[in-house]
């Protein structure tokens, strides 16, 4: 085993997690390398000297600070975090749009001709919805003439004891 | 009942990883703070404390990283290290204190992942299933890193033990 397979193995070793072949191995290896065998032994004074450092208690000014956090959290508890929800994404993009359109509009030179242009083009189509409401209208009355000589047509049948002669209106 | 609960542990963590007293209590305010902003994300499924000192875990390494606190000291290796019982005799102990020294000041030295998961392990003596779940590593990474971190300061005993035996 090398030097740096060994190393690679010495917390394994340290801690019991070998297999007998691979202990067997490396007890080997410290009989005849003797950085190897300083390492573990830097190794284990390392661990010792780590599992000795002893916990802090907390200081009365942190425990206090620390109970007063809840409460001034809950005088600041308003967050924005419900614009990062993706659910709003598309509404975002929409307004993005609307708004870069909206700049194009209000920022633009020609802005005079453009009012001329969308005042126009509204007046007209006010115009056409005028003139589509009418013909609608116009035959609204047409089908309802034709559906009342239809319903006289009918009952002048003879089935129905009508004369078929009586002329439609 | 939070605070009760984990303000030591957090606190000796930051102060573990930190070296420094004063910058320990105020990344304890701040993890605390950030907790009760989290709370709200916390999955019941999951582990509390282990979900707690992940958060608390990301809070100091990039805090760390902000500020790179190897270039300040750690605070002096005082008597809050002193050795708990003489067992062993009055120079054994001098030995280990001088072993505890050397190793508080090379924490310094490492890696802030591999000195988060060198402290987790054998410090605050976690599992390495517990280092994985905290450091959200697989367990053979922790386990490697560990190890790498107690070898950089085993080198640093090795070499001092060295240049003792030259002088």
């Amino acid at each position: 085993m090398t030097c740096e397979r060994i190393e690679e193995l010495l917390s394994a070793f340290l801690e019991g997690e070998l297999s007998q072949a691979e202990k067997a191995l490396v007890e080997a290896h410290f009989a005849g390398c003797p950085n190897c065998a300083a390492l573990l032994a830097g190794l284990s004074r390392t661990q010792k000297a780590l599992t000795d450092f002893p916990e802090l208690e907390v200081s009365p000014d942190l425990q206090a600070r620390l109970a007063g956090i809840p409460e001034r959290k809950k005088k600041f508890s308003f967050s924005f975090d419900f614009l990062l929800k993706p659910a709003l994404q598309p509404v975002f993009a929409a307004a993005t749009i609307f708004m870069t359109l909206l700049s194009f509009y209000l920022f633009n030179p020609d802005k005079k001709n453009i009012d001329r242009a969308i005042n126009q083009k509204v007046h007209s189509g006010y115009n056409q919805v005028e003139k589509l409401y009418a013909k609608a209208g116009s035959f609204t009355d047409r089908l309802g003439d034709s559906a009342e000589n239809v319903l006289v047509s009918v009952k002048n049948w003879k089935i129905f004891g009508g004369k078929e002669d009586e002329p439609y209106k | 009942m939070l605070v009760n609960t984990y303000s030591k542990r957090v606190f000796n963590l930051a102060y573990q990883f930190a070296g420094s007293y004063q910058e320990a209590e105020d990344l304890t305010q701040d993890i605390f703070v950030k907790l009760y902003g989290a709370l709200d994300k916390y999955d019941f499924e999951k582990n509390f404390t282990a979900w707690f000192l992940t958060l608390a875990k990301n809070h100091l390494i990039d805090t760390y990283r902000k500020t790179k606190w190897e270039k300040a000291h750690r605070d002096e290796f005082d008597e809050q290290f002193a050795a708990p019982e003489a067992a062993q005799g009055p120079e054994h102990n001098l030995i280990q204190e001088a072993d505890r020294k050397l190793v508080w000041e090379g924490l310094n030295r490492l890696a802030p992942e591999t000195r988060m998961a060198v402290i987790l392990r054998d410090i605050q003596d976690k599992s390495y299933e517990e280092v994985a779940d905290i450091l959200d590593l697989p367990l053979g990474t922790v386990k490697s890193r560990i190890n790498r971190g107690r070898l950089q300061l085993a080198k640093i005993l090795k070499d001092r033990k060295e240049d003792a035996h030259d002088l």
